[in-house]
């Protein structure tokens, strides 16, 4: 299988990190081929252009900055996002990943005349999310999950018809002990091992 | 009523712009003090930095001081208005960031002694939020409203327990008519002048 790791936080040192690394380690041990993006690393860009906004249904030949994430995209089986969960979602440097690459041409296309979108990335079977919460499970179900939604909803209805996503969350972080952190590391690799 | 209009949207003679001209007029009109920060026009950063995220939990974490110049206004004003588009069911990431940066603890909220979130935004008494969606209504509802939910409920909790939501939606705007878009800011004209 051919996995694509989307990677997001400001710290090389961050629990995130860790939760990078056994993804990593877990796809690494079930044979997959992988690619990575570090988006900090990378110094991406979020902000969606006024540029970009006008040409927003050019081809995407026209926007080189975003190539090389639009490939990996066309590339993979699987997206795997790792992520904080900020204010119940994608932080805004993922969030402007998603407006800058998933564009018309990668995405999706809007044949002339038409009034609904095709999805474009039907080669996407798998999503997974590695995210932790600040707050408690029962307070995101109330906040709306709304950075679940994005991804199980908005993004998946652009991949493989029967896409399957997989949450891998770790809620309550800003008060677990070291052992829940280990332990959920442990669920993350393991989880990416058996990823088929 | 003291209010702050966020708006984010890249072109400068974008619907969005509008919108915002009509909510700012309004309320400048019916005797309101106003406030309107064109994010995008300011040049606004979305992604929090290292140094920023290093700071979050310490007493300090707002580095950038545009942003605590943002942070205060949010502390004096007792409406919040956000207008923008809704991309890909959500914020975009300049208005998302926006959030991020400025809602930061002793802001939006505070930790307690145990490490839970406290609000603290119990003077904002309403928050409207104002966006344009490529699709149409029902399509909106069924893949879900993910900025509505962000603003409506993420950042509402963090608020008093009356404090109110408000929300108006173009839908369906690419195919939207001239006259479709006038009848949208008249309604956006009355429902901020019955604030």
């Amino acid at each position: 299988m051919k996995a694509y790791v989307v990677y997001c936080h400001p710290l090389q040192t961050s629990f995130l990190a860790a939760a990078r690394d056994r993804v990593l380690a877990g796809l690494a041990a079930a044979g997959h081929e992988v690619r990575v993006t570090d988006l900090y690393a990378d110094n991406f860009r979020p902000e969606l252009s006024a540029w970009e906004r006008t040409h927003h249904l050019d081809p995407p030949e026209t926007k080189p900055e975003i190539a090389e994430y639009a490939d990996n995209l066309r590339w993979c089986d699987a997206l795997v996002l790792v992520y904080p969960t900020w204010w119940g979602g994608q932080p805004a440097m993922l969030k402007g990943w998603i407006d800058r690459v998933w564009v018309a041409g990668v995405a999706y296309e809007l044949p002339p005349g038409a009034i609904r979108i095709r999805p474009l990335l039907r080669n996407i079977r798998r999503l997974v999310v590695v995210t932790t919460h600040g707050s408690s499970k029962l307070i995101n179900a109330a906040q709306g999950e709304s950075g679940k939604r994005v991804v199980t909803r908005a993004l998946r209805v652009l991949c493989h018809r029967r896409a399957r996503t997989k949450w891998i969350a770790f809620y309550g972080i800003d008060r677990a002990s070291d052992s829940d952190r280990s332990q959920f590391l442990d669920r993350v690799e393991h989880s990416l091992r058996s990823l088929r | 009523m003291n209010v702050l209009v966020v708006l984010a949207h890249p072109n400068a003679d974008s619907f969005n712009h509008a919108i915002a001209q009509h909510v700012v007029d309004t309320l400048t009109g019916a005797g309101h003090e106003v406030h309107l920060l064109d994010l995008y026009a300011l040049g606004s950063r979305a992604a929090m930095s290292a140094d920023e995220r290093t700071a979050y939990h310490t007493d300090h974490p707002i580095l950038d001081p545009v942003i605590a110049e943002h942070a205060a206004l949010v502390q004096s004003v007792d409406t919040l208005v956000f207008v923008y588009p809704t991309w890909w069911s959500s914020l975009p990431a300049i208005l998302k960031g926006w959030l991020e940066r400025v809602m930061v603890p002793g802001v939006a909220f505070v930790f307690d002694d145990s490490g839970k979130v406290q609000r603290n935004l119990m003077h904002i008494r309403r928050i409207v939020g104002i966006s344009t969606y490529g699709s149409p209504r029902l399509y909106v509802r069924a893949i879900n409203d993910n900025g509505r939910r962000t603003l409506m409920r993420v950042l509402r909790l963090s608020c008093g327990w009356r404090t109110r939501g408000r929300w108006l939606g173009l839908y369906a705007i690419d195919t939207a008519t001239a006259a479709q878009r006038a009848a949208f800011l008249r309604r956006v004209d009355r429902r901020m002048r019955s604030l």
